[in-house]
């Protein structure tokens, strides 16, 4: 029996069609996944069925869950399935976990108040237990590391004991460790006859769930079928762009011709709230070679860029810039483009001033706009009102007004989507070889760190993270790997 | 918005009443006139004569011109000490930062009608005791509310951007940091000035205050408490004025929704 | 858990002396200021003014010693940290009986103001944040932000005119039973109830626009078994911290409505003092009122950190 049967399902706003019309069925044991870009419609797709729409939309069409008709108008009727025929796992769930209530009672609550259970500290022990959380059970989340966040989150989602499972972004803010972790739980909901469906934009995690795949665009359906035939032989054209979009299928950029060294560090210590992260460290970056800044979160990635372009001081040890080389001419890259601009100025009010205040020559700025393919236009307007995309662009014009000699780019792609990620990708790497721009990139994306840049510096945690943390880095040479 | 211009246009008429007033009124606000007694608002005295036949128009104009030019200069004052400070404790950090916020917490402990009526026996003068004592305990809420906002944005992505593009801290403080300091100030500095005018009017209600025979609203309300039965439109008076201000204060500042 | 509490509770020490050196330069302040006549007004104030003769302004005159005295400032404040906060220059009886005697008063009226105020505030912040932008709602901010713009001084005066005088009803001064607590419990509540309501309201929107909440609901509780099971406990440490932070507001309401209402506490003392320029009575108020403000905020330090774990990492 169908367990999930959506009939020309629709979403529209005043406006006109959010989503045009998709139907789909999951049988026990299967899974489909939704892809797609920001604004694709597939994250309102699944607040359509959860009854989640904000007030301004309205969902049309059929909704069959276990054989019975719901209303899509309803959203009482839509949240009584909440947890009993509907589960959902949510974004990034050590946000949606209560803080201040310890691991065991977010679980045994849902016993207790939703299935009605006579022991409901014992069954929250067992379900913690099948999770490898029972030492956990005392903790509150604040304890907990991510990944037992997020199974810890899994547990209380499935406790009701609902069959359907819709999980929405779950590998977002995820490294690819625990990517394939979840991977793996989401797989186990269809093993256990459960029907999963699945929102995410991430190629990868779509190809390991298997199932049917729907590719979404700008609202309206472009490709299904199986995930295997949608994502190695892709018969819609967006599609395969999706596909060469991810970092792994990207084409091999030109070769490095590194240059003098542009900056050089020697015995560097970083240090971040007392803590020292980083420990005598030697590193030289080259002109025209793109450096990858890898390691886990919190091994001070951001903490040692900073450093090296003299925002914070370095705990011991020198940073020396090449001979006659302007601090100016060390930039940054930041990985939340809107929060690197003055939010009440104007674009073009900030290029001016900043083109003032060096006496650069008004006439450089139109070549580099049209250089990034950014329209005139966009300088009318507010940071806020511009694409994330755009915006990020428009940092690296900012920058390229002072010719720089070094970018600091820390995740600068992290919050776009993959095309235009890999857009702003290839204008970076396109610089340094024909500017002579030497590049610190910084990304948890292996697959982006190998295609982009031409060797790494690996940061690792030498002892566990709360205890007092130091990271090597290895030099220029020594470890380089191209 | 629509609020903020109802707030804004009633302070306008409450200024321009105070300060407007004499202009077309030569009637002395403590001559008094036994015969004029508890005389209700005619043609002759527009808002009628208190309970010693002193002009009560010219009396309300003296109180408010009193309460609203104390307001004025302690909240200036107020503004001037809690941005420094601010300013100085979120830039400078370290201990100074500690220091100072240990100063602001201190402060905060005591009540600012008790540092009032402390100042009241210190200095030679009630005016200049309200002055001294209010902006002596209303800089804290300015000062922790710039430190808050410049701390939070010193450290944001469009500052460290500024800096590392070369802009000074004058450009930083003018585009950066003004403009979201501007709008939380001006709700703090609306509050300051209406805890002026309830200060001052508590004290004088409580007849530790401004002293007789000088018009003040919190004296007048208790003044003509007495005769509430024959006069209720003269008792209403300083407190209808009262209200007005403090509303309007309250509308300018943003804290009505309705 | 004591580790974690040693930073919060060291920083209130540190304000307490501070409080303390605060009270004690302005006293000095004071003592410096007071003028030569000082000692008849004190010995007419003890004896009557008709009573006032050379001796017993030379006995006052002894008592007190030289006001403008440096010395005597600094035994002052020596005597302040070993706990003797002098003797009355009115009565001559020690500060510390007296304002022991008084604080009883002052402690049943702020006791009764906090419990109405938390009977109005919360509740009604709870309903309305449960339904932004409903009738409740709106009628809820805005009857907040009126009695906010009220003084409490003309809150009291419309309850004495309206319920004591209009109606009959209440006396609006005396001490010793219950019907006398409420006009002044009241106006004082009033002021403190449109905050909490305030707070309660912004944490409960707050709240339920969270991932946490809208999981909870998700995991398959309803609305009310959230509010019990979440709501209340996220909503409780702002209040609390607003509670402990308008205590300063609650003292200087009472110096007001306990003038207002007759009310033999410590700010209707401290109100004569400053009349009669009695410096160590104006110096033991202000600094029993400083240090409780102190004290009070320490306990809500302790409670937050027990009620949100978090706190203490931070």
């Amino acid at each position: 029996m169908t367990v999930l049967h959506a009939e020309t399902l629709t979403v529209t706003s005043g406006q006109g069609t959010m989503v045009a019309p998709i139907s789909l069925a999951i049988e026990p044991g299967q899974c489909v996944t939704l892809i797609g870009e920001t604004g694709s419609g597939k994250s309102l797709f699944a607040q359509a069925i959860l009854g989640t729409l904000s007030k301004d939309l309205s969902a049309s069409g059929g909704l069959r869950i276990a054989g019975q008709d719901v209303a899509l108008d309803d959203p009482q009727a839509l949240a009584g399935l909440w947890g009993k025929v509907i589960s959902v796992l949510p974004q990034e769930p050590w946000r949606a976990l209560d803080p201040l209530m310890r691991a065991r009672q977010q679980v045994a609550e849902v016993h207790a108040l939703v299935t009605g259970q006579a022991n409901p500290e014992a069954a929250a022990q067992a379900d913690l237990a099948a999770l490898d959380l029972d030492e956990a059970a005392d903790r509150y989340p604040f304890e907990l590391s991510g990944g037992m966040a997020q199974r810890l989150a899994i547990a209380a989602a499935r406790a009701g004991g609902a069959r359907i499972v819709v999980a929405d972004e779950p590998t977002k803010g995820l490294d690819i460790a625990r990517r394939d972790e979840v991977a793996r739980r989401l797989k186990s909901v269809t093993r256990d006859g459960g029907a999963l469906l699945t929102i995410t934009h991430d190629l990868d995690l779509a190809e390991a769930l298997g199932g049917e795949i729907l590719v979404l665009r700008n609202g309206r359906l472009v490709e299904r079928g199986p995930a295997a035939q949608v994502l190695r032989c892709p018969s819609e054209s967006y599609t395969a762009e999706l596909v060469a979009a991810q970092p792994r299928n990207w084409p091999d950029k030109p070769a490095a011709q590194a240059g003098a060294p542009v900056l050089t560090a020697r015995g560097l210590s970083v240090a971040r709230g007392g803590r020292r992260l980083i420990d005598g460290m030697d590193l030289s970056l080259r002109a025209g070679e793109v450096v990858g800044l890898c390691g886990p979160s919190g091994v001070g990635k951001s903490s040692l860029g900073d450093t090296l372009l003299g925002i914070t001081a370095p705990a011991a040890g020198t940073v020396l810039r090449g001979a006659g080389l302007a601090r100016e001419r060390f930039q940054k890259l930041w990985q939340d483009p809107p929060a690197a601009f003055a939010p009440k100025l104007s674009l073009g009010r900030a290029l001016k001033d900043l083109m003032s205040l060096h006496r650069i020559p008004a006439d450089r700025l139109p070549p580099l706009l049209e250089k990034l393919r950014l329209e005139p236009a966009l300088l009318d307007r507010r940071p806020d009102a511009v694409s994330g995309g755009e915006l990020q662009r428009l940092s690296i014009v900012r920058a390229l007004l002072l010719d720089p000699v070094l970018l600091f780019a820390d995740e600068p792609t992290s919050r776009l989507d993959p095309l235009t990620q890999q857009q702003v990708m290839r204008l970076l790497t396109d610089l340094a070889r024909t500017k002579g721009i030497a590049v610190l990139l910084v990304s948890h994306d292996p697959g982006l760190i190998a295609k982009a840049t031409d060797r790494q510096i690996a940061l690792s945690l030498e002892t566990a993270p709360d205890e007092v943390a130091s990271a090597t880095g290895i030099g220029t040479g020594r470890r380089a790997r191209s | 918005m629509t609020g903020r211009l109802a707030g804004t246009v009633i302070f306008a008429a409450v200024l321009s009443f105070a300060f407007g007033l004499p202009l077309i009124s030569g009637a002395d606000p403590v001559s008094q006139s036994l015969m004029k007694s508890l005389q209700p608002p005619s043609a002759d005295g527009w808002l009628g004569y208190d309970h010693l036949g002193r002009s009560m128009s010219a009396r309300m104009a003296a109180a408010l011109r009193l309460s609203l030019s104390i307001a004025l200069v302690t909240l200036v004052t107020t503004a001037l000490i809690g941005v420094a400070l601010g300013a100085l404790a979120s830039w400078r950090g370290g201990w100074i930062d500690r220091a100072l916020v240990l100063f602001a917490d201190s402060v905060v402990a005591l009540p600012a009608l008790l540092i009032v009526l402390i100042a009241g026996l210190i200095l030679p003068n009630q005016p200049l005791a309200f002055w001294a004592g209010l902006s002596a305990t209303l800089w804290v809420e300015i000062f922790r509310l710039t430190r808050a906002t410049i701390r939070s944005q010193i450290a944001s992505p469009a500052v460290e951007a500024a800096q590392l593009l070369g802009f000074g801290p004058l450009y930083i403080f003018r585009t950066h940091l003004w403009p979201e300091l501007a709008p939380v100030l001006r709700a703090t500095l609306a509050l300051t000035f209406a805890a002026v005018v309830m200060g001052i009017a508590a004290l004088g209600f409580v007849s530790v205050g401004v002293r007789a025979p000088t018009p003040e609203l919190g004296l007048m309300m208790v003044e003509l408490l007495p005769y509430w039965r024959e006069a209720p439109w003269a008792l209403l008076q300083p407190v209808i004025a009262t209200l007005a201000t403090l509303l309007a204060l309250t509308l300018i500042a943003g804290g009505a929704k309705a | 858990m004591i580790a974690t509490l040693a930073r919060p509770l060291g920083w209130r020490l540190a304000q307490a002396w501070m409080v303390a050196i605060l009270v004690g330069v302005l006293s000095f302040l004071m003592m410096s200021a007071l003028p030569g006549d000082m000692i008849f007004r004190i010995a007419a104030a003890r004896f009557g003014y008709d009573n006032v003769t050379a001796e017993n302004a030379e006995l006052v005159r002894a008592q007190i010693g030289d006001p403008s005295d440096l010395s005597a400032f600094f035994d002052w404040i020596a005597g302040l940290f070993r706990g003797d906060l002098g003797r009355s220059l009115v009565t001559g009886e020690a500060v510390s009986a007296e304002i022991a005697h008084q604080l009883g008063a002052t402690a049943q009226l702020a006791g009764i103001a906090i419990v109405l105020s938390l009977v109005i505030g919360p509740p009604l912040g709870l309903l309305a944040g449960l339904r932004p932008g409903s009738v409740l709602d709106r009628a809820t901010v805005l009857m907040a932000s009126v009695f906010k713009a009220t003084p409490q001084f003309l809150l009291g005066l419309v309850l004495i005119v309206a319920v004591s005088i209009g109606m009959g009803l209440l006396p609006a001064a005396g001490h010793g039973e219950l019907r006398h607590m409420i006009l002044p419990g009241l106006t004082l509540a009033l002021g403190l109830a449109a905050n909490t309501t305030r707070i309660t309201r912004e944490a409960v929107v707050q709240a339920r626009g969270s991932d946490w909440w809208r999981f909870a609901r998700w995991k398959g509780m309803t609305e009310p078994q959230v509010v019990r099971r979440h709501g209340l406990r996220h909503v409780a440490v702002p209040v609390l911290t607003l509670i402990a932070a308008q205590f300063v507001a609650l003292m200087e309401g009472v110096v007001v409505v306990e003038t207002i209402f007759g009310w033999p506490g410590i700010g209707h003392a401290l109100v004569h003092a400053v009349f009669h320029r009695d410096v160590p009575m104006v110096q033991g108020t202000a600094l029993v009122m400083g240090l409780a403000f102190v004290l009070v905020n320490a306990l809500a330090d302790v409670a937050a950190r027990l009620l949100d774990p978090r706190e203490a990492t931070r």
